[in-house]
């Protein structure tokens, strides 16, 4: 990784904010951030590295907003007091280029990117460009959009931001709690994107949802929670089987089936610390946020498939299903009750349930040919064919269908 | 500072099958939400507004006005009265409309201003 390439992965975030405290102009700060980036891929291979990356970028984003802003001046044939102004208080802004207010600049960035007012692919989408540092091109992949899609949506909610006038502000303490909790969730979309049923085999789609835990992670060293705790332990679980997940040849392999070898057993181990320093928390967002951590914490320390603990899964869900009911945790529940009582037990959990998708027949197919009722697996496996969208999902169970004999 | 116009709305019974002691919370809701934004923001205007069986809707079809009785729009929520308000940002908007009844939806638009254009 070159010093550019480290420099926007770690600091693109903090860069940002910087600007938007001096300027408050999201309309100019990103883009001067971005020509700030392209001249420096030109010119530090031919000139050299500069000592301070960060404060060389922030100098030439500057001088771009401050042309910009002469220009508007001349513009409006206004005298540039805006201007004069401005460049007045770069020189303040250089002292805040380290420390505590830089911090507080962050966190105001990353409220405002996830704000509630938001729609949330959108605050999503825009978390990742502007706080993460992440290219147009690559959120539109992660999303699975056309980058001229993506692009218009950044630019939508960009939009929304000034018009609209949501502020580059810390809430007060009451009102904080809830707001952290919206960029929880506005990271986990973009995380469940990454593993979202594509169009096809993806991996850097995987590698892309990883920058959604950062996301979180650098709210969370700005302000912990419990949601964003226990839903850092929870992504970070997930995230660490992604090699394992699909084959050489693109095809999808189930977690029984998997070469344990490639979990990343270092992440694992940091999730679980993770796991033990958050608190529950009280509120139902972040205890479901850590019985799913708990869950994918079973199958994580698991030496085999053959060991692992459903018992203690089934409970597990048994209690995420009190704390947020829904037909999703009904389904994943009867899996896992089928695998510690056996596959009648399970089918009882999924009768007069209701789930749109092939996930609901796809279970019923497996659980129905586990009890020796073929024929009416046939019927749930061919509905979950047809209602699946994803190439390697479906290739899985038509392989599952075909093998019924 | 952005002007926001808030448009009320509500199910048109919420108000209509409001008991005398129900309309008198509501009312102390506004007055509430007046003395709070006064204090942090400049209410420009607002206004409650008569029920949706009085409103007169104008549509021009080939070139003539033709009216029909009630909103333009039918549905189980009507407008019931109006906000202008300039505040700082959005937060703070949202954070006033806390004070007014719960029964309420709070539409709440920034206000494009145009210049040369101003009526108040």
């Amino acid at each position: 990784m070159t010093a550019l390439e480290r420099v926007v992965r770690e600091e693109w975030g903090r860069l940002v904010a910087l600007l938007l405290a001096q300027f408050r102009r999201l309309d100019l700060v990103e883009d001067a951030l971005a020509d700030a980036v392209a001249t420096a891929h030109t010119r530090w291979p031919q000139d050299g590295e500069p000592d301070n990356p960060s404060a060389w970028l922030v100098t030439a984003a500057r001088r771009r907003i401050l042309d910009r802003l002469r220009a508007e001046a001349m513009a409006a044939r206004k005298e540039p007091l805006l201007t004069v102004e401005a460049e007045h208080r770069t020189r303040e802004g250089v002292m805040a280029d380290a420390g505590e207010v830089v911090d507080d600049d962050l966190l105001r960035l990353v409220l405002m990117c996830a704000h509630p007012a938001l729609p949330p692919e959108g605050a999503s989408a825009l978390s990742l460009r502007l706080v993460m540092g992440i290219s147009t091109a690559d959120v539109a992949r992660l999303f699975l959009v056309p980058e001229t899609t993506m692009a218009a949506r950044i630019t939508r909610a960009k939009k929304k931001i000034v018009t609209a006038g949501i502020p580059f502000t810390i809430p007060g303490r009451e009102a904080i709690g809830e707001r952290l909790d919206v960029v929880g969730h506005t990271a986990y979309l973009a995380f469940t994107a990454g593993y979202a049923p594509g169009s096809g085999p993806d991996l850097l789609r995987a590698e892309l949802a990883g920058e959604a835990i950062r996301l979180a992670r650098v709210a969370d060293a700005l302000h912990p929670t419990p949601a964003l705790g226990n839903l850092i332990a929870l992504m970070t679980l997930q995230h660490s089987r992604r090699d394992a997940r699909v084959a050489a040849d693109g095809t999808l392999v189930l977690l029984p089936d998997q070469d344990r070898s490639l979990w990343h057993h270092d992440e694992i181990a940091e999730a679980l610390a993770f796991l033990e320093a958050t608190r529950p928390g009280t509120s139902a967002l972040a205890q479901s946020y850590r019985l799913q951590a708990q869950i994918a914490a079973e199958h994580a320390t698991s030496p085999s498939p053959d060991a692992t603990r459903w018992d203690r899964i089934a409970s597990l869900y048994a209690v995420l299903e009190q704390v947020s009911p829904s037909p999703a945790v009904r389904v994943a529940r009867a899996v896992a009750v089928a695998e510690a009582d056996g596959p009648r037990a399970g089918l009882a959990l999924l009768e007069d349930l209701d789930l749109p998708g092939h996930r609901l027949p796809a279970v019923r197919g497996e659980l129905l040919a586990r009890v020796g009722d073929v024929a009416s697996s046939r019927e749930h496996f061919a509905s979950a064919i047809a209602l699946c969208d994803n190439e390697v999902e479906r290739a899985h169970l038509s392989s599952r269908l075909s093998a019924l004999a | 500072m952005t002007r926001y116009f808030l448009s009320l709305a509500y199910p048109a019974e919420v108000w209509a099958d409001a008991s005398e002691s129900d309309r008198a919370t509501m009312h102390q809701a506004h007055l509430d939400f007046d003395a709070a934004a006064r204090q942090r923001t400049t209410i420009v205007a607002g206004e409650a507004l008569a029920s949706t069986d009085t409103a007169t809707t104008v549509r021009h079809v080939g070139g003539r006005a033709q009216l029909t009785a009630g909103p333009f729009a039918e549905s189980a929520e009507v407008v019931g009265g109006f906000y202008l308000i300039d505040a700082d940002n959005l937060d703070v908007v949202v954070e006033l409309c806390d004070l007014l009844p719960h029964s309420y939806a709070i539409e709440i638009r920034p206000v494009v201003r145009v210049e040369g254009f101003d009526h108040t």
